[in-house]
């Protein structure tokens, strides 16, 4: 007789939700993580800093309610966030769900243009959402099965979703989602700093540049929830803790400090895990938080085809999103910001062809010279301020590697491009914090720091997430499952991934 | 109105697809006219004499996509049309080394071997993978691409062929296709080989043309744009046309003629005409009108819409789709006269490798690079050349002893940077000039003799293409070959059947479905819509004469 129903490894946000929903359902589970803390990437600080992640955008309404958190729980029901696009002569560009403003209040020329654009991307993204809640079309064995006829349904309501557009939207539809963020843009829009806006949402965490066919997709899927930008009240911490409380209330057992070392299995079949510390827990179902390749490391090759193996060595995870924490010495306005933008997501992408300059440096292992930046103030538990940065891009596999003057050398190109907007930031800065891939790699486990585990390329997605006949949550041998954001539809603090995974895996049972 | 200025169909362009076009119309019995700008025909597809005694294929060099079934419908080899494989090529290292491609198995495993054990292993299953796309993307080169948006019967019926040939794969298989399709030609051979040259060597294929880089999603398919051809059956060779590329164009017009087909040279279309939505004919920019019913267009949709057409005949949506049509120059070309064959140092001697296609670039990287420079309006600082000697097999092409050189250089912009300004006018004398040197200078790590044998040389940068054989910013596939300006989206959506939202105006160039190359797909599927649309029992509809 097993410990319980199904082990969960790996405590981030996807594994949390994955982990509570099977609770929910009545099975008896356990979560294990190998640090202190649950929340993965989404709470992860070093020494008491800012965390990883820094805002919700994504966030899926579903998942959360079928943990049993309502969506509109007090944490997570803050006010929106506008952002600010940051410009050198002091005419910042503030961005708001009815419009585009200059930072005296004042209606910016492009907004119409900005809102239209937006708006389209966001329709779609409402209709791609069915998508994402569930899991990827085709690779179901018989169609008359209950979950083919399901998968039928789905793609019918798409289909009917699309030809509601009209005919001539659907047309569109078709040519936008394969499009480049670059073309689509400057199509609608002049080149400049509300295009740049657009360029940098298109390309946050991968490693693409605006130019790069598919990365339109990028950006839908990120407007995907409507786009509105929040924090949670008490940080993103605050989020986590709601989580693993959720995952408590379900019954779940949580063990933290728990590192599995191999995932045991009896004839082809799951039967639990072993730890680092040589303790077995058994299930004869395991839920793997963690990227293919290292899941796959863990029941060893022998239990999957040559091309499974070979399909998983190619998932192309290359983080470019560096994590730059800059300590204020005190609480007071950042020089050149007006105090009513003081918590607003600051970015400085002046223009599309910034961005894709950006991007240049990275494809020859290289960090940027010039920097893609998103910024907020947090306060920390202690009370310090920070600038908290998320920096892009500075390649996981940086020629010479991240050693201690690579890190100090992006920090100063981050404050460096940051004072080129606010003038002086420099004096107000009291400590550093560079947290770069190899550090998220090591603390997470995320392949190459990448923050959806895997490249969000055309090839990479849907169907072919994260590898093709990898679509559907099982992998190789029976009961194992994957649910993290390398699987359809993807990373994020968004929770889908761990939501579909849960129900694949009852599905699943006999 | 005479019955001499009177026409079935008038075709705008003599290019290979505009011939195309015009001699399957002429073979079906109607009355055709194409008229061309220039004072020589072809298009892209030319042969001319520049320097006494030498011939340059001055635009595109090599065969290889020229639909096998149009040759023979269009009986052009009894027209005169020769094409000889060449077999091969190499690339040449700055170390006095190479990678030499064989067209024999064997061969290429033994040459992949010197450079990579682990390489030679794989190409096997690289070569299995390019081919199963190639084997599944033929057949829809000369189908129409259905329009997912439209109910008809015949887009069904498209449809349903699209889902049955997918489908038919098999589901691991169709996995593999969609992936191939969608992924950059630099990680598709960064999955399969190790070694930077030969990745180089073979990923050349995936750019060229194209305003992408090696790493830009989509090229893999550009790549099997390129290999998608056949010569005699084999799939994926090359092969020189004899006496040029001219020599295809000379052979559909003598096709056409043969078949009472009239071909107006020297005055190109001023103005498509058009009362109520109803296309009339062509004014000529020499004055003179012809009429017809239908009128196809070769050229780009952006010149035939954007400039040959008034503006108030179209629906604005579409203007504007048009004007977002992506047609970007990247790509130069060299033709030289050589006094005699140049040294290849790192060449052994009597090899057959130099028959073929030769390049210098070392790595994705060095390939990539060069893209960055383009995107920035600068011609690449090592650029990616593409160059053949096609005098060794043709000896019409140059006296004898001397030699023709073709290079095509990539990237250079249309809208050229200098100072600060980006402008397609910055393209002079001395631009071109110092454009030459750099490709020059790149060339010689292959051939270091090669400035000491030139007797004569053409430089044309996107902007001499342009304003010669009238392609949008010297883009040689008339429009980039993205997804999102592929099948059902190419040119736009909604119109991706030949027709125009003018009755009776039709696309037969390389922007409509399936795209560029010299392949003669586009006019031969536009003959087809023209046919099915506009006759009735095989007399034109509405037409008195």
């Amino acid at each position: 007789m097993s410990q319980f129903d199904a082990i969960v490894i790996g405590g981030g946000v996807n594994g949390l939700i994955a982990g509570t929903l099977l609770g929910r359902r009545g099975k008896n589970v356990c979560i294990i993580e190998k640090s202190t803390r649950f929340g993965g990437m989404a709470s992860y600080s070093v020494d008491g800093g800012p965390t990883l992640a820094h805002s919700l955008y994504n966030l899926s309404p579903r998942a959360l309610s079928d943990i049993g958190i309502d969506p509109q729980h007090p944490v997570l029901s803050g006010k929106p966030v506008s952002t600010v696009s940051l410009s050198e002569d002091g005419r910042h560009i503030v961005f708001k769900n009815d419009g585009v403003y200059w930072s005296d209040g004042t209606k910016h020329p492009e907004s119409s243009a900005w809102s239209d654009l937006t708006q389209r991307l966001i329709t779609y993204g409402s209709l791609l959402r069915q998508l994402a809640e569930a899991p990827a079309p085709g690779g179901q064995k018989t169609v008359l099965s209950r979950g083919g006829l399901n998968e039928f349904l789905r793609l019918a309501k798409l289909g009917i979703g699309l030809k509601k557009l009209g005919k001539s939207e659907m047309r569109r539809f078709l040519q936008v989602v394969l499009s480049n963020v670059h073309d689509i843009i400057l199509d609608d829009l002049p080149e400049g700093p509300v295009a740049g806006l657009l360029a940098a949402d298109a390309i946050w965490g991968s490693a693409t540049g605006p130019r790069s066919p598919g990365t339109v997709f990028n950006l839908i899927y990120r407007l995907g929830h409507g786009g509105i930008i929040t924090q949670p009240a008490g940080g993103m911490s605050a989020l986590t803790d709601l989580m693993v409380e959720a995952a408590q209330k379900a019954g779940c057992v949580l063990m933290p400090k728990t590192e599995a070392s191999r995932i045991l299995l009896d004839n082809d079949t799951v039967s639990g895990v072993e730890t680092t510390d040589g303790r077995t827990i058994t299930a004869p179902i395991v839920l793997s938080n963690l990227a293919p390749k290292i899941t796959s490391q863990m029941t060893g090759p022998s239990v999957f085809d040559i091309e499974t193996i070979r399909r998983v060595r190619n998932i192309r995870a290359c983080g470019t999103a560096a994590k730059v924490n800059l300590r204020l010495k005190d609480n007071s306005p950042l020089p050149g910001l007006p105090e009513q933008l003081a918590n607003e997501r600051l970015i400085f992408a002046p223009s599309v062809e910034y961005v894709e300059a950006a991007f240049n440096p990275a494809k020859y292992r290289q960090m940027s010279k010039a920097p893609v930046i998103e910024a907020f103030k947090v306060q920390t538990a202690d009370g310090a301020s920070w600038l908290s940065t998320i920096v892009q891009y500075a390649p996981s596999d940086l020629e010479g590697g991240w050693t201690e003057s690579a890190k100090e050398k992006l920090a100063q190109t981050t404050v460096e491009t940051l004072s080129r907007s606010l003038p002086g930031l420099g004096d107000h800065i009291s400590g550093k914090q560079v947290i770069t891939q190899d550090q998220i790699e090591s603390a997470t486990g995320a392949p190459g720091g990448h923050w959806h585990h895997a490249e969000m390329a055309l090839d990479q997605l849907l169907t072919l997430r994260p590898a093709n006949g990898m679509a559907r949550y099982s992998m190789g041998p029976k009961g194992l499952f994957q649910c993290g954001a390398a699987t359809h539809p993807g990373g994020d603090v968004m929770g889908l991934a761990g939501r579909n995974a849960a129900l694949a895996a009852l599905e699943a049972q006999p | 109105m005479t019955v001499e200025n009177r026409y079935d169909v008038i075709v705008a362009g003599a290019g290979h697809n505009g011939l195309t076009a015009a001699a399957y119309l002429a073979r079906a019995g109607m009355r055709v006219l194409v008229v061309e700008k220039n004072d020589w025909i072809g298009g892209a597809a030319v042969s001319r004499s520049l320097h006494e005694g030498w011939t340059y294929s001055n635009c595109s060099y090599v065969c290889s996509l020229l639909r096998r079934e149009i040759a023979r419908d269009l009986e052009l080899p009894k027209y005169g049309l020769q094409v000889i494989p060449y077999e091969g090529g190499a690339s040449f290292t700055r170390d006095a080394d190479y990678f030499a491609y064989y067209s024999d198995h064997n061969a290429l495993k033994r040459e992949m071997a010197r450079h990579s054990a682990k390489d030679a292993d794989a190409y096997r299953g690289y070569s299995q993978a390019i081919m199963r796309q190639c084997r599944f993307i033929r057949p829809f080169l000369l189908r129409d691409a259905p329009d997912p948006a439209s109910l008809h019967p015949r887009d069904l019926g498209e449809l349903a062929y699209l889902v049955k040939k997918a489908h038919g794969q098999g589901s691991r298989e169709l996995g593999e296709t969609l992936k191939f399709w969608t992924m950059s030609i630099g990680d598709f051979l960064d999955e399969h080989f190790e070694n930077d040259l030969i990745k180089a060597h073979l990923a050349g294929s995936g750019i060229i043309g194209t305003g992408l880089g090696v790493y830009s999603p989509g090229t893999a398919y550009v790549l099997l744009h390129h290999y998608m051809g056949d010569i005699d059956g084999g799939i994926g060779a090359w092969g020189f046309a004899r006496g040029g590329m001219g020599a295809i164009s000379n052979a559909i017009a003598a096709s056409f003629k043969d078949h009472g087909g009239t071909i107006h040279t020297g005055a190109g279309v001023e103005k498509i005409l058009s009362k109520d939505g109803r296309v009339e004919g062509v004014a000529l920019e020499d004055g003179k009108v012809f009429y017809a019913p239908v009128v196809a267009s070769n050229m780009d949709i952006k010149r035939t819409v954007l400039h040959h057409i008034d503006a108030a005949e179209l629906p604005d949506d579409f203007t504007k789709a048009v004007r977002n049509f992506k047609i970007r120059g990247s790509s130069a070309k060299l033709n030289i006269a050589l006094d005699r064959f140049p040294n290849f140092p790192a060449a052994p001697e009597h090899t057959s490798f130099l028959r073929g296609d030769l390049h210098v670039s070392q790595s994705l990287f060095e390939l990539e690079k060069a893209y960055d420079d383009w995107k920035v309006g600068r011609w690449s600082e090592k650029p990616y050349i593409d160059m053949l000697i096609p005098s060794q097999i043709d000896p019409t092409m140059a006296p004898t002893g001397a030699h023709m050189m073709t290079v095509f250089v990539q990237y250079a912009p249309y809208d050229l940077e200098v100072d600060g300004v980006r402008s397609a006018e910055n393209w002079n004398e001395k631009q071109r000039t110092a454009m030459a040197e750099t490709v020059l200078d790149q060339m010689s790590v292959a051939c270091p003799d090669i400035r000491e044998r030139v007797v004569h040389m053409e430089v044309r940068s996107p902007l001499e293409i342009e304003r010669e054989v009238g392609l949008t910013e010297g883009n040689i596939f008339q429009g980039e070959l993205t997804f999102d300006q592929l099948f059902f989206n190419r040119p736009v959506p909604g119109w991706s059947q030949y027709s125009l939202p003018i009755k009776g105006l039709y696309l037969c160039g390389s922007s409509a479905h399936p795209g560029g190359g010299v392949m003669g797909a586009p006019g031969a599927n536009a003959a087809r819509a023209i046919l099915r649309n506009e006759t009735r029992h095989g007399r034109m509809k509405g037409y008195a004469a």
